[in-house]
């Protein structure tokens, strides 16, 4: 491997710049794809107003890059732009695959904590007729909080 | 540059699954459950062996242009969808 710290060495134009502009043609196309095609309305137009830059981008960094008799100076080394090409494409794919190995991976290992891991302490000590008691006087308690208002007008009843 | 694609590839392969391993492998390392968590370190040490051998291997590959390129499609990736969420906002 060959990881230069001299950045003479760096080839910014035909590797980043490239696949910079490359990037974003791909990202405009897949949007403007996508919202053309399950958009309505307005969002319609967009998508294909995307669609349509994200194409254009794509023409002209062909037309910078080889031969396309259009008459226009290349920009770009064309042998380093396929490999720049190839670059991004197989981090890519490295990624997918790694990505893939993690899921598979973890949809192996039991992720559920053993329920003998639980701390079943507490529930041993609680003595429910006590909880049940405490609950009851609650709810008595809460009974006799009733306004004065209707207090007065149930004596007055009776 | 005088690399083959067919190495770039690989090299390159290697790299993404190097960052797929270490990324995940940090977050389930840290934010994972007692039994994940412990995945998560092995997923860590994988990364951190693949960086290993990119390191000692790959002898014709001109890895820093490679590493541009994959920077610069990302970024390029970013800034398209940057693009599209400023469109549709406006909008």
């Amino acid at each position: 491997m060959n990881l230069s710290m001299n950045f003479n060495d760096w080839a910014f134009m035909d590797f980043f710049v490239s696949m910079l502009i490359v990037g974003i043609g791909i990202a405009l196309l897949a949007t403007g794809l996508f919202t053309s095609y399950f958009g309505a309305g307005k969002s319609q137009k967009i998508g294909f107003g995307l669609l349509f830059s994200g194409v254009a981008i794509l023409v002209i960094v062909y037309a910078l890059t080889f031969d396309a008799g259009l008459g226009v100076t290349e920009q770009f080394n064309e042998k380093e732009f396929k490999q720049a090409l190839a670059s991004g494409v197989a981090a890519l794919a490295g990624m997918m695959v790694g990505m893939f190995v993690i899921l598979f991976v973890l949809m192996k290992v039991d992720t559920v904590d053993d329920l003998e891991d639980l701390d079943l302490e507490d529930l041993e000590d609680l003595d429910l007729d006590e909880e049940l008691k405490k609950l009851e006087e609650e709810l008595n308690e809460g009974d006799s909080d009733k306004p004065a208002d209707e207090e007065e007008a149930q004596e007055e009843k009776e | 540059m005088d690399a083959d694609y067919a190495e770039i590839a690989i090299i390159m392969g290697i790299v993404g699954a190097m960052l797929s391993m270490l990324g995940m492998g940090l977050l389930i390392a840290y934010y994972g459950s007692s039994k994940t968590r412990n995945v998560g370190f092995v997923f860590l040490v994988f990364g951190l062996i693949l960086a290993y051998y990119l390191s000692t291997t790959g002898d014709s590959v001109e890895l820093h242009n490679s590493l541009l390129a994959f920077i610069g499609g990302m970024l390029g990736g970013i800034l398209g969808i940057i693009a599209f969420l400023v469109a549709i906002i406006k909008s």
